[in-house]
């Protein structure tokens, strides 16, 4: 095998790889985004579909509600779509008695009761077949009169060509193939939006995560450039007490957190779900180093031309961090927007003045557990917002990512 | 010239008349400070530990106060520091006292009831998220003027639309009439915060700074804490506090409420109390054995013919110990491995990659109350798609070789035997990029030389793998599992919402964190919960450790 035709050989093996993976991680996404737009009877149905589907139905003149379709076989052996007309008309298979006395099973008719008569007149006539006493009915075939038994009982319906209303068939509803179309409902969203005060839920995350931003961006860049730029006396431990802080659980501070907004009478209202996040240690970090590869002849030269540390901090720190501000807003954009525990502390289940999307969609999940399409709509208003940020900003996000773990 | 030196000892003695003024404002902050201490000690009708804090801090700031006269007295420059340092923490406390007062912390709530109506407050942030994704291009090509201006004014109509709409106006107006209805405390924190600025201008002008012989070390120093306040702030009230306080409520057996009597170790006594009982017969009931009024049984065990009974005061917190141990050990393999398989093959420097990448980072960036809903609905034992593909592939196999394999049918999340799985499989999912992008990284940084050099030597692509990656990636791999095990050993939100917060079926699924929301915010034992967040923190710890000290022996010391 040549050089080229080995390479070409891998690459399309990683394309494969790669590929399947990429399946793997989005399938998810499809279910969910593909089941948000089903009726929630179409959820359940079996095999799972990805697409949301509904029945044809065709309005037939004469005929006062929309008629579902479905493919039946007619007697030519043609598969037609056909509009069902009625239902619940109790049919019987017919076949003939052969030579030997027993049913032909391979010439069989079905014919309404009405339609056929007891053979006899008067007397009922009776033939024995497999050792029991069965009636024998005249049917119609062809214009002919057969004498017949009946093999079963059942329930057909009664379908028409849409396209030719003098063709009709009979058929058995449950075992015939609807014909369907793909659809969407995107009602559910506004139908979760309007329920348990999911609006009420999206205006809280999108403040709450605005001013959690907001506010971290100016600890941050405040705190960095202090770390970067300015000596003071301890200004190394603190660094690395804060550098220490990475290491402790979230759940180590929940709850003297908790306690904290008992004290000032902040439980169930929004200023819990902000203020405490205003401080973080990444963000600090993340900023300080990137205000220590700014070159430091740019601010001496500012210095000496008597510019406050203010004036410099806004006028050439702030303006060259860009990709460093990008990343930090989009790290707390989903770290406020995707944070479940603190709130699900702080907030009362059921208390929708300061609900944020997270509890909401736990609460939905109890509530809406006969409507996996309603939950999984509002599982589809959590997550596609933060993954619009996150594709806009990827290219930094994924850079300072993957920095900050080279750098440990 | 004539008018500059009579001018100057003018100047000189206006800045000499502001530092008297300094002198006396801080011996008299210093007997109000001493003062309020008091009263705080006094009006206090049980001694708890907030007050004695409050009452702490006060003294402190006296002593610093009276320091700071005296030293301004003597023109020291540490006076200067020392009248900003307490002038600065009391101006702040007046501030968000007053904004506590009036009620502006809460006005957060009546401004998410009108931002529901405020289409213009959507438009606004999406006018400032846009301005932040636009600045980002500034790093390789500037922005043109005429577009930055834009956005500006952009912002700034979102920004005023929002504060009109939202009722931010009438919501500032009515702040003059929270200052009638609200008594005394607005104003006089009022006056506090206006004199203890006017302090603070006074000491920080040039003019006294050169009268205390300040110089331009000093000012950086004060710069540096000032720009660190609003951080060290959050820190210390949102971070160090609460750590702290968390340690001793450890101590307690706080109920929540009025109950907080210091029990000295006993909560960690009660967890880690365990018994071990010879049987008589490996089937003989727990409660001929051990005392079951103590004791719950955790499992019995044969060793070498004799039969015992292990027993646990607290059995849930073993239970949760052994599950999240166990998920541990599932799921970061399941989220690291396929990760280095997938960075190896990022690498390859093929076109798209960095399609394939963004596509494995999405489910990192999405909440896990979501993604566990989705996963939910997929587990479904009748109609998710898991089970249907399982199905499908059995169906498969049966048909091509003939086989006769059984579909399994299981039950996932309802089975006790495959619920933890099942939220292993999840969250490996979701942790699996964000692994592969560290990964990549990490290959991306390893020379391409020493590849070239391998071939040189005849290694196959197998050894250089194992030779030449392996060892370079160290770093990356030890951060990566030092990462992905912290988030395992926290698991949460996944468990809380398969589970409906009950850590079912049964106890499969009872992680420590979750075991802790129980104690601490159903059973309102937070004692007893702080007491078990510190075992996981130690968990937490020994594990990182005990990953670095292990990587370190491998690989020699590298910097980290």
């Amino acid at each position: 095998m040549s050089y080229r035709a080995t390479r070409i050989i891998r690459a399309v093996l990683i394309y494969v790889i790669l590929t399947l993976f990429a399946a793997i991680m989005l399938f998810p996404f499809l279910v969910m985004l593909f089941t948000s737009l089903k009726t929630a009877s179409d959820t359940f149905s079996y095999p799972p579909r990805l697409l949301p589907t509904e029945q044809v139905t065709v309005e037939l003149p004469g005929f006062d509600r929309p008629l579902p379709l479905y493919y039946i076989v007619v007697e030519s052996g043609e598969t037609k779509p056909m509009a069902l007309v009625e239902e619940n008309i109790r049919v019987g298979i017919f076949a003939p008695l052969d030579a030997a006395g027993r049913p032909d099973v391979n010439n069989t008719v079905i014919r309404r009761f009405g339609e056929v008569k007891v053979a006899g007149g008067a007397t009922p006539k009776e033939v024995v077949v497999g050792g029991q006493a069965v009636p024998v009915y005249e049917v119609e075939v062809n214009g002919a009169i057969a004498e017949m038994v009946v093999l079963t009982r059942t329930v057909f319906g009664r379908f028409i060509n849409p396209a030719n209303p003098n063709e009709t068939a009979m058929a058995n509803v449950r075992l015939s193939q609807p014909v369907t179309r793909v659809t969407a409902h995107p009602e559910n969203y506004a139908a979760v939006v309007n329920l348990l005060g999911f609006d009420r839920a999206l205006t809280n995350t999108a403040m709450i995560t605005i001013l959690t931003v907001i506010g971290q961006i100016v600890t941050s860049v405040l705190g960095g450039y202090a770390f970067a730029r300015l000596k003071f006396p301890g200004r190394d431990q603190l660094f690395l007490l804060y550098l220490g802080t990475v290491m402790v659980p979230f759940v180590v501070l929940i709850i003297p957190l908790y306690q904290l907004m008992v004290v000032i009478g902040w439980v169930n209202a929004m200023p819990a779900l902000i203020l405490p996040w205003l401080y973080t240690a990444y963000g600090t970090f993340l900023m300080r180093q990137f205000f220590i590869t700014i070159p430091k002849e740019i601010e001496e030269a500012a210095l000496i031309d008597g510019a406050s540390r203010w004036s410099i901090l806004m006028r050439i720190f702030i303006p060259a961090s860009a990709p460093a501000l990008a990343t930090l807003a989009t790290f707390t954009f989903l770290y406020a927007w995707n944070s479940f525990f603190w709130p699900l502390v702080v907030v009362n289940t059921g208390n929708t003045r300061a609900q944020v999307l997270t509890l909401a969609l736990n609460v939905l999940r109890g509530r809406a557990s006969d409507s996996p399409n309603l939950i999984l709509a509002g599982a589809a208003i959590a997550i596609i917002p933060p993954t619009i940020v996150f594709i806009l900003a990827q290219r930094y996000y994924v850079e300072s990512v993957t920095s900050s773990g080279v750098k440990g | 010239m004539i008018s500059a030196t009579t001018a100057l000892p003018s100047g000189r003695r206006r800045d000499r008349a502001a530092l008297t003024v300094l002198t006396v404002w801080h011996a008299a902050l210093c007997v109000l400070l001493m003062a309020g201490a008091l009263a705080t000690l006094a009006s206090a009708s049980a001694l708890d530990l907030l007050t004695i804090a409050l009452a702490v801090v006060q003294a402190l700031l006296a002593l610093g106060s009276a320091t700071a006269a005296a030293l301004i007295l003597r023109r020291n420059h540490l006076g200067r520091t020392l009248s900003l340092v307490v002038n600065y923490v009391l101006f702040l406390a007046c501030l968000i006292g007053l904004a506590h007062v009036l009620g502006l912390f809460m006005g957060l709530d009546d401004l998410a009831d009108y931002m529901a109506r405020g289409v213009p407050f959507l438009m606004g942030a999406l006018f400032i998220v846009g301005y932040f994704v636009a600045a980002t291009e500034l790093r390789e090509r500037p922005v043109p003027v005429a577009r930055r201006t834009l956005g500006q004014v952009l912002m700034t109509i979102g920004a005023i639309g929002f504060a009109l709409t939202a009722g931010v106006v009438p919501a500032l107006a009515s702040i003059p009439g929270k200052y009638v209805s609200s008594g005394l405390l607005p104003l006089a924190l009022t006056a506090g915060a206006v004199v203890l600025g006017y302090m603070l201008w006074s000491m920080w002008r040039g003019e006294s700074a050169r009268a205390m012989g300040a110089k331009n070390i000093h000012s950086e120093r004060l710069n540096g804490w000032l720009f660190l306040s609003p951080n060290l702030l959050g820190f210390t009230l949102f971070f160090a506090g609460p750590l702290l306080f968390s340690l001793y409520v450890s101590f307690t057996n706080w109920d929540s409420f009025n109950k907080r009597d210091w029990v000295g170790l006993d909560n960690y006594r009660r967890m880690f109390n365990l018994t071990v009982q010879p049987l008589a017969a490996p089937d003989q009931p727990a409660n001929q054995a051990m005392d079951v009024q103590v004791y719950d049984e955790l499992f019995r065990v044969n060793l070498l013919g004799q039969s015992y009974l292990i027993g646990a005061e607290d059995k849930r917190f073993w239970i949760s110990l052994r599950n999240t141990l166990v998920f541990g050990l599932l799921a970061v393999p399941l989220a690291v491995v396929p990760a280095l398989l997938l960075a190896t093959l990022l690498n390859s420097r093929l076109p798209g990659m960095r399609i394939y990448r963004t596509l494995y980072f999405i489910p990192s960036v999405a909440a896990v109350v979501g993604v566990a809903l989705i996963w939910q609905w997929m587990y479904n034992s009748q109609v998710g798609w898991i089970n249907y593909f399982i199905t499908s592939a059995v169906n498969l196999i049966n048909s091509v070789f003939g086989t006769n394999i059984k579909d399994p049918q299981i039950r996932w999340l309802a089975d006790s035997d495959y619920a933890l799985l099942s939220v292993v499989i999840m969250s490996a999912w979701q942790w699996l990029g964000f692994n592969t992008v560290l990964f990549l990284a990490g290959l991306q940084t390893i020379p391409r030389e020493l590849y070239e050099a391998a071939t040189v030597d005849g290694a196959n692509p197998r050894q250089q793998f194992f030779n030449v990656t392996l060892p370079m990636l160290a770093p990356t791999t030890l951060y990566v599992l030092i990462t992905t095990t912290i988030q395992a050993l926290q698991v949460f939100d996944q468990v809380f919402i398969v589970s409906n917060g009950t850590g079912g079926p049964g106890t499969s699924t009872l992680t420590m964190t979750l075991n802790l929301y129980q104690n601490g915010f159903q059973s309102f034992r937070q004692g007893y919960a702080s007491a078990l967040a510190w075992v996981l923190f130690v968990v937490i710890f020994a594990f990182t450790l005990f990953q670095f000290r292990r990587q370190r022996r491998a690989s020699g010391a590298y910097d980290l």
